[in-house]
């Protein structure tokens, strides 16, 4: 659609687009200065200063417990995330099986449910099978919720590799599994950084999964957000917010310019084709 | 790859067995740390001495509260833990997912030791068996009279006691007294009845300040309108409730000259922006931010008022035609049915209401104690909200009702409706709207 | 995805080898697949299929919230919530959201994916831009706007208030109709790069000999648009349709944070009733599974007629799609 823009002289398009930018950008610009400006009701009542973040660093567990906490269920949300989801996008792109496509439904199934519901059978059940109060618990769950998306999108890019190049390799005397692990895996990789990067960012963004689930030291860093910003009758501490929603954007925000690199180039050897 | 297939399976296998036992609401092993030393926790079972300050070997105790009491429960896990072999571990939990987090967990026996609740849900919760009884834990309290009732009347069923004050919170009115000046006031006096609530309020926003209104409350919010308009209905000497929490009586003359004060006001142009759809989150800014004249408020946020730098009178909450009373809010605690260490469970609660403790932690740090001897005490002589504090709570009553979140507090609840269709529609159907409170309490 | 039901099993089974082959070969082609599959359907299992019976039988209960399983009472419980009265209500609010979110996100989502796809720096920076409020949390996000729109401390109000848009500083949420837009410019903000990222995706896979050949073939750009990429983007548009539509019939967060279902219950979403029914008003866990069965069977029943619509109008193209899919 490189004609949609030449057809628009230059001056227009760069108006809208900008206009664009500035639309999407002010709210978070916003927040970040918010958070180191005077509020009423925060720990920064007069002049900029840091006196928010004071707030969110010393919070209870304090904040590197917090933090740490968030990475442990990170971690372990995009590492299973990627497993199954690799393994399983490439048995359903690539083979037929008994079971395919209920198991298919199945998986994309867990879009469906009102998770709401969910938490307090899976509280009784991670009981059961001693995953209670555990990170790594919190992570398979947040993991499952990826589920739907991630095998979709694994699914889809494992279908758009032309097919010669796995025959090549298994040619050459590679096992599907070598195929997969020499071959298709780097022809996937946008598809894989961009799995990850969003069950990352679901899991280190998520409270209401762990809420449920952990307890005590385990709290991840949004649930301590969350609680950090109520005060006495709902109302709501503002400036900690704020503060708060930029330390937990800040990795994200990261993770995203230094990934760019290398999911978007992957996309762009494409697109000036069409 | 070929490794997860088998491990897949043999916990596939296990859970499911596991399932079956869950299905049959088999709650197995919870309290990890519980003590084998620990006496088996009947009631009455150690000696007086015993009953009266509990056991003190140095056991780990889980305790809850929400949110918002997070200071005050930090000061007073803080203190105890100093001065005590037992732990105590405090976990936080958001103020709206209180009633979730802790269904879930008394579904799953993995109630804390220490459960602390919004005074109003208290009484269905202890209804449900949620709490361990205490009755004669309380009774062994020399200065068991002397103890703030309404926290202990909320947790009490049939006679047995279950719970004890953990932070109170009542509502006071306060004005801006830099306002009042300007719109000539007397900046000493705040209204004595609720006619001079409303003719201060219209005095303030006659001032057509930008962005100053004469007051405001939370429109969209039943536990604001609960919290600081029930007292002037209590003090106008109406009830809200019948004594059994089972019919709504906020269709009383007093209520309505109430509502129809607050529909006037709007019509005037008087209340605040922002009100009617205030579910609560920035209820109290806008006095904090100096553009509110006189409202009803929080006792608990004051401080912090005065601190971003307002001039701020206190006063108790008025009747319609004078009189005082105040909502005896904040939180009671009590030990769950789910604890393994009653014993020491009751070593806090005990330590917690006594006087040394009421002074040393609580009053000290500007908070209002639980006992009434208390309540004038070395730290109130300079603060002028603990004096009003004192005058207000004698009168002040917590509203007891099993269904009292669903009828009020709930998001969407009949009440609030019923507010709203009085103060900012002006339907005159309040009758009615009455009616279905009382459907929701009477279930 | 399921489009690839219909198709040929040969096809389907994509395999490197001729298509003629052994059965003992092809049960343990099917059992290597199985071994590709097995932890997904592990975790499918063990976190959602489990769970998910007992929601099933949790909704056949009289099941109070503290006071647990009481035994059967079916069908009281569905019989309840379709008697309540928000239920309608709360349904049809549902349906409006999922319409206009649909449809923006959609939209807004494909036409940012155009204007971004080429290489050069300014589009490398809009990307990025589109993406950033991708790494909020929904919460947070919520609880941003929550802030903009506030008339205490948010630039919207006043904004609105200058505009003419409404009388004095009053916060947007204050109507039902404000309510309704307030949340939907916030889910666009938060989701429309997702989805932008999701067609992009998409479009990247779409080979450019195709357009090439049609080119030469002097097709017009709207004809290609609609005949190749289009047809070209269906995997993508069925996976962002699906996700967006269920999303958004699922809302919660965003309106638990933003209006807690207020004005007067206006903007009451099906899974908020959910929530609402659990642990705020009836707290009635057995009412509160009956309301999420009834929204998982009508979201199996969306959801399949959606892939049905998706999949039906592709077989015209069947010649063009081999590049992508099989």
């Amino acid at each position: 659609m490189s004609r949609l823009a030449q057809g628009l002289t230059r001056t227009p398009f760069y108006v809208l687009t900008g206009g664009l930018a500035v639309i999407f950008l002010y709210p978070i610009i916003w927040t970040a200065i918010s958070s180191v400006s005077a509020q009423p009701g925060s720990n920064q009542v007069s002049g900029f200063g840091f006196g928010n973040y004071e707030t969110v660093v010393n919070y209870q567990a304090g904040l590197w417990t917090y933090l740490g906490n968030s990475l442990v269920i990170s971690a372990t949300a995009v590492v299973v995330t990627l497993v199954a989801s690799t393994f399983g996008g490439y048995a359903f792109a690539r083979f037929s099986f008994p079971g395919k496509n209920v198991l298919f439904l199945l998986t994309l199934a867990i879009l469906m449910v009102p998770y709401a519901t969910l938490l307090i059978p899976l509280m009784t059940w991670l009981k059961a099978i001693h995953l209670n109060n555990s990170l790594i618990g919190v992570g398979l769950v947040l993991a499952v919720f990826q589920l739907p998306f991630a095998t979709f999108m694994m699914r889809i890019s494992f279908e758009a590799v032309p097919k010669e190049m796995e025959e090549a390799a298994l040619v050459d005397g590679c096992g599907s599994f070598g195929a997969l692990r020499r071959v298709l895996l780097f022809a996937v990789k946008p598809g894989l950084i961009t799995v990850g990067l969003f069950a990352f960012l679901a899991a280190w963004n998520d409270f209401m999964v762990p809420l449920f689930l952990v307890g005590g030291d385990n709290q991840p860093l949004p649930l301590a957000m969350v609680n950090m910003r109520q005060q006495v009758m709902g109302v709501i501490d503002y400036g900690a917010t704020q503060a708060g929603v930029v330390i937990l954007t800040v990795p994200c925000i990261f993770l995203f310019l230094v990934l760019q690199r290398h999911y978007v180039n992957g996309f762009m050897s494409g697109a000036l084709k069409g | 790859m070929r490794k997860v297939h088998p491990r897949g399976r043999t916990r596939l296998v296990a859970g499911l067995a596991v399932a079956g036992i869950a299905l049959a609401g088999l709650t197995a092993c919870s309290g990890d740390d519980d003590k084998s030393a620990t006496p088996d926790p009947t009631k009455g079972g150690g000696e007086s001495a015993a009953a009266e300050i509990g056991v003190d070997d140095g056991t780990e105790l889980t305790m809850w509260t929400r949110a918002p009491l997070e200071a005050q429960a930090t000061r007073l896990v803080k203190a105890y833990n100093a001065s005590h072999k037992n732990q105590v571990k405090l976990e936080i939990i958001p103020n709206d997912d209180m009633e979730s987090k802790v269904g879930g967990a008394a579904a799953n026996g993995e109630l804390p030791d220490l459960l602390a609740g919004d005074v109003v849900r208290v009484p269905y919760w202890v209804d449900n068996g949620l709490f361990t009884e205490i009755t004669d834990e309380i009774g062994s309290l020399p200065f068991k009279d002397d103890i703030s009732s309404g926290h202990i009347d909320a947790g009490t069923v049939d006679g047995a006691m279950h719970t004890l004050p953990f932070v109170q919170d009542i509502s006071v009115m306060v004005w801006n007294k830099d306002l009042y000046r300007e719109a000539g006031l007397d900046p000493e006096a705040g209204p004595t009845t609720m006619a001079e609530f409303k003719e201060q309020a219209q005095a303030v926003a006659d001032l057509k300040k930008d962005g100053v209104s004469g007051t405001y409350y939370g429109g969209n919010c039943g536990g604001c309108l609960v919290f600081t308009w029930f007292p002037s209905i209590w003090a106008s000497g109406e009830e809200v409730l019948s004594a059994d929490g089972t019919e709504s009586l906020l269709a009383s003359d007093a209520a309505k000259e109430l509502y129809g004060i607050y529909a006037d006001l709007n019509k005037s142009g008087a209340i605040g922006a922002g009100s009617k759809e205030e579910t609560g989150a920035t209820w109290v800014a806008p006095f904090q931010g100096g553009n509110v004249g006189v409202m009803q408020y929080p006792n608990t946020v004051v401080a912090a008022a005065i601190e971003a730098g307002i001039d701020v009178g206190v006063g108790p909450i008025p009747g319609v035609d004078g009189g005082t009373s105040t909502f005896l809010g904040g939180d009671a605690m009590g030990i769950s049915k789910d604890s393994k260490n009653v014993e020491q469970a009751w070593n806090y609660l005990a330590w917690m209401v006594s006087e040394e403790t009421q002074l040393e932690v609580v009053a000290k740090a500007g908070d209002v104690v639980s006992r009434n001897s208390l309540l004038e005490n070395e730290f109130t002589k300079s603060d002028p909200v603990a004096a009003v504090a004192a005058e207000a709570i004698p009168n002040g009553r917590t509203p007891v009702a099993a269904y009292f979140a669903e009828a009020f507090n709930a998001s969407g609840s009949p009440f609030v409706t019923m507010i709203r269709n009085a103060t900012f529609e002006a339907t005159n159907t309040v009758d009615a709207d009455n009616d279905a409170v009382t459907e929701i309490l009477s279930q | 995805m399921t489009l690839t039901q219909q198709s040929p099993p040969a096809a389907a089974g994509a395999s490197s080898t001729p298509p003629r082959r052994p059965r003992k070969a092809s049960a343990k082609r099917s059992l290597r697949a199985w071994a590709y599959a097995s932890p997904t359907a592990a975790l499918v299992l063990v976190f959602f299929v489990i769970p998910v019976v007992l929601v099933f039988f949790m909704s056949g209960a009289d099941w109070p919230l503290l006071a647990g399983n009481k035994g059967v009472n079916m069908p009281d419980n569905y019989t309840d919530v379709v008697d309540h009265r928000l239920f309608w209500p709360a349904i049809w609010f549902t349906l409006k959201y999922t319409v206009i979110a649909t449809v923006l996100l959609i939209g807004l989502g494909l036409g940012l994916a155009f204007l971004v796809q080429e290489a050069s720096r300014w589009r490398a920076f809009l990307r990025t831009t589109f993406l950033l409020p991708t790494a909020l949390g929904l919460a947070s996000a919520s609880l941003l706007f929550y802030a903009m729109y506030s008339p205490q401390v948010g630039p919207i109000a006043p904004l609105l208030d200058k505009l003419g848009l409404t009388e004095g500083v009053v916060s947007p949420l204050g109507t039902p109709t404000g309510a309704l837009w307030s949340t939907v410019i916030l889910i666009v903000w938060r989701f429309a790069g997702f989805y932008m990222l999701l067609l992009l995706v998409g479009l990247q896979s779409i080979p450019g000999e195709v357009y090439e050949a049609a080119r030469i073939d002097g097709a017009s750009r709207s004809q290609m648009f609609r005949s190749i990429t289009i047809p070209l983007l269906r995997p993508s548009l069925a996976l962002s349709t699906i996700m967006c539509v269920t999303g958004s019939l699922l809302a919660f967060d965003q309106f638990y944070i933003l209006t807690k279902g207020g004005p007067d219950s206006s903007t009451m979403t099906v899974v908020q009733l959910v929530y609402n029914l659990a642990f705020e008003s009836k707290r009635d866990l057995g009412m509160a599974a009956a309301l999420s069965v009834i929204v998982l069977l009508a979201l199996v029943v969306i959801n399949v007629v959606q892939l049905r619509a998706l999949q039906g109008s592709d077989d015209g193209t069947g010649a063009k799609k081999k590049g992508v899919k099989r």
